[in-house]
């Protein structure tokens, strides 16, 4: 892929620096991916992907979910881990990380985004 | 304090169980001889949740469930006659584990050991060369176990014979449970944790409110305000061994961007579903002996505080639904609510073990409940009831012998 190449569909390629971070299949693995993430990692994404949720969530809206092409798929993974790192950012701020001391005995074994 | 908004209707009474207001002794809590008498005494003979009729969604499916405080593996199954049975997981013939598959679809089920194979009804289907054993198939049929449901939610009974039905033991509440979105419920998601603590002290952390200020201080905000600081509840309800709280709305509740908006997105779909506006939407349901439900339609969950020992227990905590995800937003919103319940419940994990720590140390004789813990007391009473009745059962029994 060349430098002007997006992983994702056209209008949010600003949030194509977190693909390989945070385009994650599997909802216990976000939750995980969020224990183990440093501050600076989360704040930069939630900072970007805080503008395009709504966007994003109304374009894909436009899409039955089976019809979700490589783009789309990678942009909705984004959304999801999105729903984690907001509750991090947003919600616990400087208790993260001692919050994710705990967080880290519970596993989910069942999501709707896996099913 | 500013005066209470007419939202927080304060339970004032001093002792609203009628329980009295006595300290409760600690032993409970961590000896294992009193563990013992619970397994038999509780455990062993009261309907105990187990799973949802989801499920089973047709002829055929099965689910295999172990429940460890009987040493028990139970098989649920859905027979071609649509009627769901539960069975010990344990082949007649030797007492093999007969099925190892958590779950799945199949007409029969076949022991790997001697091939007996066994019908989704229970019924001894074939067994090689059986014309050598001295029975007769008819009655190697798999050892039934009581299973009764309410509202989806299935419930066991290891008594062989239940001394009453699941609706006559949930009493008025069967009909409450029944107008919830868990009776309609489809689907659900999943997430669970293990604990170094007995199952009735994890059990209180999630019927009082008084520690929500301390130990979720971010993620329970929205939980206390100016006129109920400490999110206490409107009322409290006692209902044989079982009890609800009907919970307070906080008027001006802190609500960050993207939690509003999450928060939002859900509500918009379980509205469209017309679930938002049941009649028990804002009561938490505390089970006898082991399950909570919150009507909160949008985050409607379940959590049962599965016992494995006198010092460790499993919670298993759904978010039940009503379809699949129909769109994007859904699927956020849904992931958003829970990681949200996540959340809060990992908050408590290690304050409950502390207070297992403290009390296996055998430091205290006695453990104390404020008014507004008084669900806790009266779980204590409904277990020590049950327990204190199977010890006098067992004397008698044995004076007699």
């Amino acid at each position: 892929m060349s430098a002007t190449d997006t992983s994702l569909p056209p209008g949010f390629a600003a949030l194509e620096p977190f693909v390989s971070a945070w385009a994650i299949a599997g909802a216990n693995d976000r939750l995980r991916a969020r224990l183990s993430s440093r501050e600076a990692d989360r704040v930069a994404f939630f900072d970007v992907a805080k503008d395009l949720l709504a966007p994003a969530l109304g374009y894909l809206d436009k899409k039955p979910l089976a019809g979700l092409n490589d783009q789309d798929q990678r942009l909705l993974r984004l959304l999801l881990s999105m729903a984690h790192i907001a509750l991090a950012v947003e919600i616990q701020g400087d208790d993260e990380p001692m919050h994710a001391e705990g967080a880290r005995y519970l596993t989910i074994t069942r999501a709707m985004s896996d099913l | 304090m500013s005066t209470p908004s007419p939202q927080y209707l304060e339970s004032k009474a001093e002792d609203p169980a009628g329980l009295g207001t006595d300290p409760i002794p600690a032993g409970p809590y961590f000896r294992p001889d009193y563990f013992e008498l619970e397994r038999e005494a509780v455990f062993k003979r009261s309907w105990l949740q187990i799973g949802h009729v989801c499920e089973l969604p047709e002829p055929g499916t099965f689910i295999v469930r172990p429940l460890e405080l009987a040493g028990a593996s139970i098989l649920i199954t859905r027979g071609r006659d649509n009627v769901v049975r539960a069975f010990h997981n344990v082949c007649t013939h030797r007492g093999t584990r007969l099925v190892t598959d958590p779950a799945g679809k199949r007409s029969s089920f076949t022991c790997r050991y001697h091939a007996w194979t066994f019908g989704s009804d229970g019924a001894l289907r074939g067994a090689p060369d059986f014309e050598r054993f001295h029975v007769e198939a008819k009655d190697c049929g798999l050892v039934a176990v009581a299973i009764e449901q309410c509202a989806g939610l299935l419930f066991v009974n290891l008594d062989r014979e239940p001394k009453e039905s699941l609706r006559a033991f949930l009493g008025p509440l069967a009909a409450e449970l029944e107008t919830l979105p868990v009776a309609q419920a489809t689907t659900f998601a999943e997430y669970v944790y293990e604990i170094e603590a007995n199952w009735k002290l994890t059990y209180d952390n999630f019927q009082e409110n008084y520690h929500l200020r301390f130990i979720h201080p971010r993620s329970g905000k929205a939980a206390g305000g100016a006129d109920n600081p400490f999110g206490y509840p409107n009322r409290f309800g006692f209902h044989g061994p079982h009890r609800t709280q009907t919970i307070w709305t906080n008027p001006k509740p802190t609500i960050a961007p993207i939690q509003g908006f999450a928060f939002a997105k859900g509500f918009q779909f379980v509205a469209a579903d017309g679930l938002a506006q049941g009649p028990h939407n804002r009561t938490y349901f505390a089970l006898f002996p082991n399950f909570f439900l919150i009507g909160t339609p949008s985050q409607h969950f379940s959590h049962c505080v599965i016992p494995i020992s006198a010092s460790r227990s499993r919670g298993v905590i759904r978010l039940y639904w009503s379809g699949a995800d129909r769109c994007a937003s859904e699927r956020f919103a849904r992931e958003y609510a829970m990681a949200t319940m996540l959340d809060i419940h990992s908050e408590d994990r290690a304050v409950i073990e502390a207070g297992q720590q403290g009390l296996a140390s055998g430091a205290l004789s006695h453990i104390h409940f404020q008014s507004q813990e008084v669900l806790c007391r009266h779980f204590f009473h409904s277990v020590d009831r049950a327990v204190q009745a199977y010890k006098a059962q067992r004397s008698a029994a044995g004076a007699a012998a």
